[in-house]
């Protein structure tokens, strides 16, 4: 539901790979996140190993029942609950995470996982969000609390609700873990051949997809994966001590645009952490002494101007940028 | 909207019962619970937050109706009561923190009980909280009650924080038009020694060095352009007093956009004055 309830301390957090892709980091796991573009299996096998889709979507209208899958309250693997609002990323990865098969992770993660084994999804739910460390490291991605506007009840622009499911397979079928449904769904047994479980779930994304009107769904989908550089790298060492140039300098280019979106990665992550009012300002004082900020300043209001007449004419509320 | 009927306001969202079953769905609209009193009738209305229309407008008759928790609800449902009828209108609280849910709820009741019911309210909580409104409820209420011009400008901040989707009164502009690319570029071609001085200003943990390009880039990234957009809403409300002083300018130039950019052109008059003064 939207980000008015009660959210205990979690900030929102954008719903970006390089953001998930940072907490995997902290939580010392070695798996990114990646932006999924299309369901085919050209895309999905590029991405292999696979361990999760996670599917984000805001709710523009609700379908009425077309609940797909049977609820599994038995599911014995890991399910929480999302209790507290802008924690739902953090939950989506801690629910896939809980279900990767001798997955290797930080000591914190480990000890957190051991300690609600055996609790049911709603207490699990309370005792993960409650977790100090978990909040810091969900939160160290948001805008830094100077600028953040907690508590002055404004709305923040990025408050819509989006919505985070996971899709896994686990026990020979796919499960679909969502925070706000009582229980883990189950949507039937795939075959280990071929694509395996990603053709069920596949099927299943797609049937959910078409069950809203045209326009209606805002989502995306975001894949969790091995992180493929050290593989490409021990790949690329094979190569060379092989002598195999041409498959060599394929690698390489895997890897540098590997690299690249790291790069970028961490870039907009300092961005996102970072408190701009200093900018801000020097940028404002730079304009003034130029004698270019009145011009600006006329400028904007004209454009805000005509900003109004248009949202007026559409019959909308003034919403801004 | 006049506000001086407005006894009462807080942000809630309706919910509806399932057809057929004790079941009841909240919305996720977001919305407000308004009393007003008008003609000397109480009426409680429930906004949309999001298209600021009054979507339902109920006129009370004093004890008629009462306010209360859904108990069999995991969430913070309420529902309105009629002993007249069997009507039933769901509401859920929608403020980040239900530690005044039980405070609003009292003053409803006390409210539907009685028009001229005088709302009390816990005063720790009161002019920070941005959802709750008290004020002068009508000419018929006790001297003494009267609010003083201060009270009526804070209830009309408060409210207008609290309703009309939550959006602060609308600017004549937005930074975020003033800090466009299109405008800051030609700024640093004409003064490229401008450049080295916004360095220190930049995240400390870039991957790369700081550059022009860099610069540029941040400049047009989502990140600085959404920092400028929080900057832009967070100086609409006002309050910012306290963190334009880090900036080195006078408390008022935190109570909106105008005062801050008018404040930013002193500050920028006075350093080049200063400025020329060393070259002499």
């Amino acid at each position: 539901m939207s980000g008015d309830d009660d959210s205990n301390g979690w900030q929102l957090t954008e719903s970006d790979p390089g953001v998930f892709s940072e907490l995997l980091k902290t939580l010392g796991v070695p798996l990114i996140v990646d932006d999924l573009y299309s369901l085919d299996s050209e895309s999905l096998s590029s991405l292999q190993p696979l361990h999760a889709l996670i599917f984000l979507f805001k709710w523009v209208s609700t379908p009425s029942d077309t609940m797909s899958g049977t609820y599994d309250p038995d599911f014995p693997g890991f399910f929480a609950h999302q209790v507290v609002n802008n924690a739902c990323a953090t939950l989506a990865v801690l629910n896939a995470l809980g279900n990767i098969p001798s997955l290797k992770t930080g000591s914190q993660l480990a000890e957190l996982m051991e300690f609600t084994n055996n609790m049911d999804p709603q207490t699990r739910g309370l005792v993960v969000t409650s977790s100090d460390w978990l909040r810091e490291a969900h939160n160290s991605l948001s805008p830094p609390s100077a600028i953040s506007l907690d508590g002055l009840g404004l709305p923040k622009q990025t408050e819509d609700a989006y919505h985070f499911v996971v899709y896994l397979p686990s026990m020979g079928s796919v499960y679909e873990l969502d925070g706000l449904k009582p229980h883990a769904v189950r949507h039937g047994s795939y075959d280990e051949t071929g694509e395996g479980w990603l053709s069920r779930a596949r099927e299943v994304i797609e049937n959910r997809i078409a069950t809203y009107p045209a326009g209606a769904l805002d989502f995306s989908l975001l894949a969790l994966r091995d992180d493929p550089i050290p593989a490409l790298q021990a790949e690329l060492a094979k190569y060379q001590a092989a002598g195999k140039q041409t498959e060599a300098a394929e690698l390489v280019v895997k890897l540098e645009s590997e690299n690249f979106k790291r790069n970028r990665w961490n870039f907009e992550n300092s961005l996102r952490r970072h408190n701009h009012v200093g900018l801000v300002h020097a940028l404002l004082v730079a304009l003034a002494k130029a004698g270019r900020l009145e011009p600006a300043k006329e400028n904007a209001k004209t454009v805000m101007k005509e900003r109004i007449a248009k949202s007026k004419t559409r019959g909308e509320a003034m919403d801004e940028s | 909207m006049s506000d001086s009927g407005t006894l009462l306001a807080f942000k809630a969202g309706r919910a509806f019962r399932r057809e057929g079953t004790n079941f009841v769905d909240p919305s996720p609209t977001k919305g407000a619970i308004i009393l007003r009193k008008e003609d000397d009738l109480l009426h409680l209305i429930w906004r949309n937050r999001t298209t600021n229309e009054a979507e339902e407008d109920l006129i009370l008759f004093p004890s008629d109706a009462t306010f209360s928790k859904v108990s069999q609800a995991s969430g913070r449902v309420y529902v309105l009561k009629f002993s007249s009828s069997d009507q039933r209108h769901f509401f859920w609280m929608q403020d980040a923190s239900s530690a005044r849910d039980e405070e609003f709820v009292n003053n409803v009741n006390g409210f539907l009980m009685d028009p001229d019911y005088e709302a009390s309210w816990s005063s720790s909580s009161q002019p920070e909280a941005s959802t709750s409104a008290t004020g002068a409820s009508s000419s018929s209420a006790p001297s003494g009650s009267q609010a003083t011009p201060e009270q009526l400008a804070q209830l009309q901040q408060l409210l207008s924080t609290a309703m009309g989707a939550g959006v602060p009164p609308p600017s004549e502009m937005s930074l975020n038009d003033i800090l466009t690319p299109a405008n800051i570029t030609p700024l640093f071609v004409s003064h490229p020694n401008l450049i080295p001085t916004l360095f220190p200003h930049l995240p400390p943990d870039l991957p790369t060095p700081p550059s022009p390009e860099v610069l540029q880039r941040i400049i047009s990234s989502p990140q600085f352009r959404s920092a400028v957009s929080n900057f832009d809403q967070a100086l609409r409300t006002g309050l910012l007093g306290g963190l334009v002083r880090g900036l080195g300018l006078p408390e008022e130039a935190g109570t909106g956009i105008e005062p801050f950019l008018r404040a930013i052109q002193r500050q920028a008059d006075q350093e080049r004055g200063e400025d020329s003064m060393d070259t002499d």
